[in-house]
């Protein structure tokens, strides 16, 4: 039975073994962010206070949080946008070639992002977007591809024979995208949101080039740049700050996480 | 698939190909740089000083560079053992046995142990550099939960074994993407194919390897196929947590990349290692998905 079957007790204990010292980093977050007094040692918080909080909230670091809020939702729903405007006629119009066209993509995207960093970095000075705009722009040009792909995937799985009907009842373009097709696409488009979202939410090497002043850092380079420097470590506030960064890629997550998963079935392993 | 005489298709060509232009425009701009990444690698470009504007053409020997001086051939060495122990063997072999452990297990106490892999996954890059980092230095619980209550002195693992740290570090943050899919993947396989191998006779191990192993192949060589390209050209990670150091002992191709881009300024160079790690993750890429395409 064990493979297939129920759970051994034995086998519950080493599950939750391997949960305890997956969480064990993260408890040690939180215990060092919730206590002003810390000193980066793991022990019980010798007293409990949101001080760490309210300095990882305000001045640069609070700046920082806006940065990258604005940097993710602007690139996801960019990427959304532009991958899904162009995935639906991908999908329905029989366009030679395009499955030809999607792979050689999703193989271009195979560059590590660092490879084209130079000419992004030469583009992004020449049109005057030096800065989180330019990120935008960049991160949603990198993305592209694979929102192309899964998108393109996921209508092919939505029946076409829906939209003929309403258009036979006398339904416009416009009424038939917003109406059946949008709803339709929920999870597929959470999933390639949500994917925009972290990982500009993420993005470490665009911003560390394309940002210069410490308030027009996002929080990845804010949070790296302030434990790089050397001298006493502030571990209270260095937890916390990674507390604020970590928490809206988790929440997002949990939010669309029923999505997510029809989603992935819809997408995830299809060729 | 959709056919071309459908009278709700042709009423909305035309809006369709206005809503692709966007696209069009943006995967043109992708195209142009990844032309003008390549064109760099031929060139002696350089981040500063004369060679920054009078570039010169200097065919491959930017290629030849990479096999005849020091730095590319050790640091493909280290990607390739980071690859091949934190992705390969840590986060496939440790998400396929917990997928297949957790197959029975239902209600809170997967959702708990799911969650704890998820964190690891959900956290950003920079905050579990940040994480590692403090988790093991001297004063890291490493140490004063486990080395010191054991009577040993306190240790610096990430001035030791920092290789070892970032695979650690790296197969901690990876696993839930192996666990999702194998998940998945063996709930797709139907109960009485195993009970019919049980009752030939088949043991547990037989039953794995003979049964499961062939049914989810492709979903093995998916997930081989991303964690492979992701793990071989990561970057955030490894950089937080050390650098590439000490010295250059976690110094991957990507920070090797890097540092002679931005760090020495020879964006020729630079161009041409970014190209080489392509080929090579080309070459992975092409192996993996054969292994998709044959015949169960």
């Amino acid at each position: 039975m064990e493979s297939y079957g129920r759970t051994s007790p034995l086998m519950a204990l080493a599950l939750a073994f391997v949960a305890v010292i997956w969480v064990s980093p993260f408890a040690w977050l939180v215990t060092t962010a919730i206590d002003p007094k810390t000193t980066g040692v793991l022990e019980i918080p010798r007293a409990i206070g949101i001080d760490n909080f309210v300095s990882a909230l305000s001045g640069t670091a609070g700046l920082q949080f806006v940065n990258s809020v604005w940097l993710s939702v602007g690139t996801a729903t960019l990427t959304v946008i532009v991958a899904g405007a162009a995935a639906y006629p991908l999908s329905r119009l029989n366009l030679p070639g395009r499955n030809l066209l999607l792979w050689g993509l999703v193989l271009l995207r195979l560059l590590p992002s660092a490879g084209i960093i130079v000419p992004l970095y030469f583009s992004a000075l020449s049109l005057h977007v030096l800065n989180n705009v330019g990120v935008m722009l960049a991160l949603t040009v990198l993305n592209l591809p694979f929102a192309l792909l899964l998108l393109k995937n996921f209508f092919d799985s939505v029946p076409i024979e829906l939209e003929e009907a309403a258009y036979v009842e006398g339904a416009n373009v416009w009424q038939i995208v917003t109406q059946i097709v949008m709803p339709l696409s929920r999870s597929g488009v959470a999933v390639v949101w949500f994917f925009s979202f972290t990982s500009a939410w993420n993005e470490f090497l665009l911003p560390l080039i394309f940002a210069r002043t410490d308030t027009a850092f996002p929080m990845s380079v804010g949070l790296f740049a302030a434990f790089g420097q050397h001298g006493a470590v502030d571990y209270g506030f260095l937890a916390a700050y990674s507390l604020v960064y970590a928490a809206p890629a988790v929440i997002v997550y949990f939010l669309l996480r029923r999505n997510l998963n029809t989603g992935f079935a819809g997408v995830g392993v299809k060729g | 698939m959709a056919s071309q005489t459908s009278p709700w298709l042709r009423s909305a060509r035309g809006p369709m190909f206005v809503a692709m232009l966007p696209a069009i425009v943006l995967i043109v701009a992708l195209i142009y740089f990844t032309g003008w990444a390549v064109t760099y690698s031929f060139t002696n470009l350089e981040l500063t000083g004369p060679n920054s504007l009078n570039w010169k053409w200097i065919g491959v020997d930017n290629y030849v560079r990479l096999f005849t001086r020091q730095g590319f051939l050790s640091s493909l060495w280290v990607t390739v053992i980071f690859t091949f122990f934190s992705a390969i063997v840590g986060q496939s072999v440790f998400g396929f046995v917990l997928a297949a452990a957790m197959r029975g297990l239902r209600g809170w106490g997967r959702t708990c142990v799911e969650v704890a892999l998820m964190l690891g996954w959900l956290l950003p890059d920079i905050v579990a550099a940040f994480l590692w980092q403090a988790t093991t230095t001297d004063i890291g619980f490493v140490n004063t939960l486990i080395l010191q209550p054991l009577g040993f002195p306190p240790y610096d693992f990430l001035a030791n074994y920092a290789l070892v740290v970032v695979i650690v570090a790296n197969i901690w943050k990876g696993t839930a993407w192996s666990y999702l899919l194998f998940s998945a993947a063996l709930d797709s396989i139907s109960r009485e194919i195993l009970e019919a191998a049980k009752v030939d006779g088949a043991t547990g191990l037989q039953r794995t390897w003979l049964v499961t192993l062939p049914i989810i192949r492709p979903h093995i060589a998916t997930n081989m196929l991303f964690i492979t390209i992701w793990t071989f050209t990561y970057f955030a990670l490894i950089y937080a947590l050390t650098g590439g150091g000490p010295g250059s002992s976690t110094e991957v191709l990507s920070i090797f990349m890097y540092h002679q881009s931005f760090g020495v300024g020879k964006l020729g160079y630079g161009a041409a290692i970014s190209i080489a790690m392509v080929l090579i993750v080309g070459v992975l890429s092409v192996f993996y998905l054969r292994q998709l395409k044959e015949p169960k």
